[in-house]
């Protein structure tokens, strides 16, 4: 089994429902998304539009990141996903410099999204899942995948642009939409394998 | 800027900097990368010339080097468990590198200074092994770390790791000049001459870089050699590697018959300090692959 995601840029609205649902579950501190959405205009009046472009780690299949670490935090965990053990991680950051899609954070002290007024209740209850000094990233959710949920990103998507399941099997949904609707990945010339795959808008 | 608006300022931009290495305390990891070479080169002019002080200034370099990395990082208690991926990561055959040369190169400097006599005995010749082969890895991976970052395009080109090799020859002989000139041991003449030599192949290697990062048809790539030549490095350029790595000593050598030990100190020491400010640039330099939008893709 192989898990993957497939986000169809046709009905995506760029909602950040991703964006703040990653945040809700994970409790990331401020400057640290694991999802995220890039925004760009394109065009010139009367003509212009606005592109959107959901990304995460990719999880790749030959993910450089894990190739890097000199430590082995980076890791390939259950059916393909890339995670990273911060009891293991020393924070050199090499992973950062290989990861071509640029979706890993390193945490270099703590911060809180009131400043002076301290950490809210919830800060401090998610704290110690990101401890200082290390890289942290994107798992698809494996606390909740181990429940048998989505991630937390899926679930939330209103549109329902985000599609989750195994890329291995050629008759899962994910599947079937890549090969249906011609889907592509993020720099495939990295030559990295990646497991997030997007449809056309 | 503090660090966070930093981030949040680079993730809306097109061509995101990295701001890990070489920026804050990543100056750390630069300082690091820089001592370590320049230790890496000393050892092997020194042993080539018979410096034994040679010898031993690059074992203090090498360990001010280990330091600088281990404050560099995150958790540097943890270091230890950098050694296990040795078999994908340059990052974990630098530390294994960087250890065996310490451990080899403390075995023959003490054996040196403890049994000047026993120069072939089989403890000093284990040492002197050990430290060669540490002295390999540590001249040879640091320019493998860049160049394994497929991230940063302009650092993902085969000619870095040639590049930091040559660097690392290059603060060889600055280091040795200096040294000669303290304590008057090797030939001067020599070395000047093998100084011009290697920063002719530095300049070269260095060119060639540039004009492949430009030619190479990758943006980011082409960003980060616009940022070094004509934008935010490029004071650190001009200034620190052009100005004082290179014109300064060059000025020195064209003054006839001024190779007096203090010129030569200083042609070592402005040489060092270009070769800092060139990997500073270098480093700084790095700009991520952006992510490229869908509709862009479909028409490229």
């Amino acid at each position: 089994m192989r898990l993957g995601m497939v986000i169809d840029l046709k009905r995506c609205m760029a909602c950040y429902g991703c964006q703040m649902s990653c945040k809700a579950e994970h409790g990331t501190p401020p400057g640290v998304f694991f999802a995220r959405v890039l925004k760009r205009e394109e065009g010139h009046y009367p003509t212009p539009r606005m592109l959107f472009l959901p990304v995460l780690c990719n999880h790749c299949s030959d993910a450089p990141c894990v190739s890097a670490c000199p430590t082995g935090a980076s890791h390939y965990a259950e059916h393909g996903i890339v995670d990273i053990d911060k009891d293991m991680c020393v924070g050199c950051r090499a992973c950062m410099m290989a990861c071509p899609y640029n979706n890993r954070y390193f945490l270099d002290e703590r911060r809180y999204y009131f400043g002076e007024a301290g950490p809210t209740p919830y800060e401090e209850a998610c704290s110690d899942r990101h401890p200082e000094g290390v890289v942290m990233k994107c798992n698809f959710c494996r606390h909740r995948l181990a429940e048998g949920k989505d991630p937390a990103c899926v679930e939330n998507c209103a549109a329902k642009a985000r599609t989750f399941g195994d890329l291995d099997d050629p008759e899962s949904i994910v599947s079937r939409l890549i090969k249906e609707r011609g889907g592509f990945t993020l720099h495939p010339e990295a030559g990295t394998g990646p497991n997030v795959y997007y449809l056309g808008p | 800027m503090n660090r966070y608006d930093q981030l949040i300022v680079d993730l809306r931009g097109d061509y995101r900097p990295q701001r890990e290495w070489g920026v804050g305390r990543g100056v750390l990891m630069v300082v690091g990368h820089f001592l370590v070479g320049v230790a890496g080169g000393t050892w092997v002019m020194a042993s080539i010339y018979g410096v034994t002080a040679g010898l031993a200034v690059a074992y203090v370099l090498a360990a001010l080097g280990a330091l600088a990395h281990l404050a560099y990082l995150g958790r540097p208690e943890r270091a230890l468990g950098m050694m296990r991926r040795f078999r994908t990561s340059w990052i974990a055959r630098g530390f294994i590198g960087l250890t065996l040369f310490l451990i080899g190169g403390g075995i023959y400097l003490a054996a040196l200074l403890l049994a000047p006599d026993d120069v072939a005995g089989p403890v000093t010749r284990t040492g002197q092994v050990i430290a060669a082969v540490g002295t390999v890895v540590i001249i040879g991976y640091m320019g493998f770390c860049y160049t394994a970052s497929k991230a940063i395009p302009f650092w993902h080109s085969p000619l870095h790791p040639a590049l930091y090799i040559a660097f690392a020859f290059r603060g060889g002989v600055a280091a040795l000049l200096v040294i000669s000139a303290v304590t008057g041991v090797a030939s001067g003449a020599g070395l000047l001459e093998m100084w011009i030599g290697v920063t002719t192949v530095v300049a070269l290697f260095f060119a060639l870089e540039i004009q492949g990062a430009w030619s190479g048809g990758n943006v980011a790539a082409r960003w980060s050699v616009r940022d070094i030549l004509a934008g935010r490095l490029a004071l650190l350029f001009y200034g620190g590697t052009l100005a004082l790595g290179l014109i300064v000593p060059l000025a020195l050598l064209l003054v006839p018959g001024a190779h007096s030990p203090a010129a030569m100190a200083l042609v070592g020491l402005t040489s060092a300090a270009g070769d800092f400010f060139m990997k500073l640039a270098t480093v700084r330099a790095g700009v991520y692959l952006p992510l490229v939008m869908p509709a862009r893709r479909q028409r490229a």
